[in-house]
């Protein structure tokens, strides 16, 4: 929603730091729960994971999502001041939210597709692309 | 009502669009993926709503307000959750006769879109100054559509 917001496509009359100070602690305890769980998760099948094409795009898409958290706050944000209430916020602002629209879905997407063992090191043969990606070990002779 | 329920389920899964999500090997996640998309901006549009009636949130803005700009965006997100819904449905109808999870989601998911479009809807046009039933109002919302939510994520493990 916050996103929405930076874009000028909703909330165009709440004040963006209104969603900065107010909804983003909400944000960064969803984000600790889902931290937390992951990192269980994980630890419940670690090489699984590790192999797995979508959960490296997923760590890739999250660590994009971090960027781009971070390059706001650093910059635009720090003259938040001055574009308030500006429908519309200014073009720093508008790209960190689509990057983070297209980050936060990469990452939902992807997680929900690890479940699928397309690409999985076990089923083998699987194009030299794939195999690079997901780090598989093939041995030759060992199916 | 197994004897009416069960033969619609299995018309429901012969239908073209059951066929043909069961015969692709990546419609069922695509369609899938959209639904979770969908799920993200339902979340935002309706806990927006839910905090500011407890209390949290954007408290600056009164509460009929917020309900007013979230409304498009909560009216997207449950047409997006049902186009898509119906499809997964239709592909697996049978599995989700047999599934509890599937019959909890599909049973309080109409109590929380009614709670949602007729009571809350009016507690917030309110702006009620009586802190409580706000508060009951979104404590409610939430918890009937964290019900919905983890009842949809439980089907898949059957």
């Amino acid at each position: 929603m916050m996103d929405l917001r930076l874009l000028g496509f909703a909330f165009k009359r709440v004040p963006a730091s209104a969603f900065t100070e107010r909804m983003l602690p909400w944000t960064r305890v969803g984000f600790a729960v889902s931290l937390v769980t992951g990192l269980l998760v994980f630890y419940s099948q670690p090489v699984r994971y590790y192999h797995n094409v979508f959960f490296r795009i997923k760590v890739l898409a999250l660590i994009l999502a971090g960027l781009n958290v971070w390059l706001f706050h650093s910059r635009i944000h720090r003259r938040v001041s001055q574009w308030d209430l500006n429908p519309v916020p200014p073009r720093a602002a508008r790209v960190a939210g689509v990057v983070s629209i297209f980050a936060w879905a990469l990452v939902v997407v992807t997680g929900r597709m690890i479940a699928y063992n397309w690409f999985d090191c076990d089923l083998q043969p699987q194009p030299d692309f794939v195999n690079w990606l997901a780090g598989c070990v093939v041995e030759a002779g060992v199916e | 009502m197994g004897k009416v329920l069960l033969p619609f389920f299995e018309w429901c899964e012969s239908t073209v669009i059951a066929s043909t999500i069961q015969n692709s090997l990546w419609l069922f996640p695509v369609i899938e993926a959209v639904h979770l998309l969908g799920l993200c901006l339902l979340g935002g549009s309706i806990l927006l709503v839910d905090l500011r009636l407890m209390g949290f949130g954007l408290t600056h803005q009164s509460i009929s307000e917020l309900n007013r700009q979230v409304r498009p965006w909560l009216l997207v997100a449950v047409t997006v959750m049902i186009a898509t819904g119906v499809p997964l449905f239709l592909s697996e109808a049978i599995k989700c006769y047999y599934n509890r999870a599937f019959w909890v989601k599909i049973t309080t998911l109409p109590l929380a879109l009614a709670f949602t479009f007729l009571v809350r809807n009016r507690i917030a046009r309110a702006d009620s100054k009586v802190a409580y039933i706000n508060a009951a109002t979104g404590a409610i919302s939430v918890v009937l559509w964290f019900v919905v939510a983890a009842a949809g994520r439980w089907i898949g493990f059957s």
